[in-house]
């Protein structure tokens, strides 16, 4: 619609003309000035708060992760709080015992976080390199699979089973993950298996 | 013995589901928010002559709350056509034509003059007493849009108050099963955009967002962590006033880079949603020294 710039201006002009904000136009500049002032002193904090998945079971509970900082504007973050996630339709804010203790399981002091081998007639475990895990891992695999595997049965039927050796895989993972894991355990034929794809 | 167990799966508990909306009733909203404002203004703090102002105005929407008979509820085909298209039911264009907003207007402007305010806000006032019809058009049109203009906020600022007192009414009619949810930071209600945002403490809600509505006061759930102005949840985060343990904090979108208040009421029950808005004025300002913009809107502070 048309404005009438006059009226404009008379409006203008019972809002004491140039103030900006509320508070100065109603005639608390003062009031604004003496706050703008206190809060000079203070520095704005920065806290985030980040979606994540309980990682204890395959319910895969909805979690908020508090912490002070924010990594993804290049600074360290350090983890305050974990809670249920009230908008998870799963859990809807509520956690299990175990979940209610998620901090503590990731800022546990005995939290593994490289992986360790104890070796055959030692009595500790030695930390060593992923690279020298997975290779090891795959040794293992390989030999026992070499050893165990079960290609047929007793009446001759094909089966292709590999009875001697488990796996258990996270649960805080995408579908994709879950497809991707069912997919390589089933196909080297381990029969003992538990993942998210379960549920 | 003769006991038989029998599974009972009522003692494991209902899944809460927060509700989409509460809306208002006025008379206790507009109280409970008044006495929020003079108790923030008794309790120090530069801005107590500018909250105690608002305490009084907010006085008087309690009051004719309370005294103005009750709002014809909108016609039940408008609130089924609204929700099949997914618009809220209160035609917040239309209400500028509206007779009950001009005689509440009206009511609340002679009421609004009994109070102390400082002189630039009485000339305001006095200019919106004697504004001809068509002014008072314009300054409807514009609280109705949210586009209040910053150079004649005080004048806009009765209006919109006295806005608020008739939208909550109308509003307190309303159905809420009925509503619909819209987007992301637009009330299901009138349309209105947030002043700020609260996360409450109540039962089986407790950690549940509540968006409150600037403009019709109606209440709404929001996912949290979410942006209110864009709906995007990329980059998130917080900032406060010094502390990290603050109550009120501001939500940052690095999407958008517009930032809304959250009021942590499940910390602090108290919080009101516009009082202390009003109270934590400190946070804006700081916040005007950064690259964001303030998203939620509340004509009760203009300009930051």
């Amino acid at each position: 619609m048309n404005i009438d710039l006059s009226r404009r201006g008379f409006l203008r002009l019972a809002g004491a003309g140039v103030a900006a904000t509320s508070l100065g136009a109603l005639g608390f500049g003062e009031a604004e000035a003496a706050e703008a002032a206190h809060v000079r002193a203070f520095k704005l904090a920065t806290t985030t708060e980040t979606r994540n998945t309980c990682p204890y079971c395959s319910v895969a509970c909805g979690i908020i992760m508090y912490s002070k900082g924010d990594v993804k504007a290049g600074e360290t973050a350090e983890l305050l709080h974990i809670e249920g996630d009230v908008d998870h339709p799963t859990n809807r804010g509520t956690l299990c015992p175990k979940g209610a203790a998620l901090k503590d399981f990731v800022l546990a002091p005995t939290r593994l976080t490289q992986p360790r081998v104890r070796r055959p007639g030692s009595d500790r475990f030695e930390e060593i390199s992923w690279e020298e895990a997975l290779d090891g891992i795959a040794r293992a695999i390989k030999d026992d699979r070499d050893q165990n595997f079960i290609a047929t049965n007793d009446a001759g039927v094909t089966v292709n089973r590999w009875t001697t050796a488990g796996f258990l895989a996270a649960s805080a993972t995408t579908n994709e993950t879950a497809w991707l894991t069912y997919k390589t355990v089933r196909s080297m034929g381990i029969v003992g298996f538990d993942n998210q794809a379960r549920v | 013995m003769n006991t038989q167990i029998q599974p009972d799966p009522s003692a494991i508990g209902g899944v809460p589901k927060a509700p989409l909306a509460f809306l208002p009733s006025p008379a206790k909203l507009f109280a409970t928010r008044a006495e929020r404002f003079d108790f923030l203004a008794d309790h120090g703090g530069n801005v107590a002559p500018y909250l105690r102002f608002l305490g009084a105005l907010t006085g008087i929407q309690a009051r004719l709350a309370g005294e103005l008979p009750a709002a014809d509820p909108l016609p039940a085909d408008r609130i089924e056509t609204a929700r099949a298209h997914r618009m809220p039911p209160i035609d917040r264009a239309e209400m500028a034509t509206d007779a009950g907003l001009y005689a509440t207007l009206d009511r609340f402007l002679d009421l609004a003059a009994q109070i102390e305010m400082p002189e630039p806000a009485r000339i305001a006032l006095q200019a919106v007493k004697a504004a001809p019809i068509a002014d008072r058009h314009w300054l409807l049109e514009n609280v109705l849009a949210d586009r209040i203009p910053d150079d004649s906020a005080a004048a806009h600022l009765f209006v919109a108050a006295a806005v608020q007192l008739h939208l909550s009414r109308i509003a307190a009619t309303l159905p809420a099963d009925k509503l619909v949810p819209i987007r992301t930071g637009i009330c299901p209600s009138c349309g209105g955009r947030p002043a700020t945002s609260s996360v409450v403490g109540i039962g089986a809600l407790d950690g549940a967002r509540y968006a409150t509505c600037s403009c019709c006061t109606t209440q709404w759930n929001e996912v949290r962590l979410t942006c209110l102005c864009c709906g995007s949840t990329k980059g998130i985060s917080y900032r406060s006033v010094e502390t990290i343990e603050a109550t009120v904090r501001a939500e940052v979108c690095s999407e958008c880079d517009y930032w809304v208040k959250v009021l942590y009421q499940n910390r602090n029950h108290s919080l009101e949603p516009i009082a202390d808005d009003v109270a934590s004025l400190g946070l804006d300002l700081m916040m005007k020294d950064t690259d964001k913009t303030r998203g939620g809107f509340n004509p009760f502070l203009i300009g930051y």
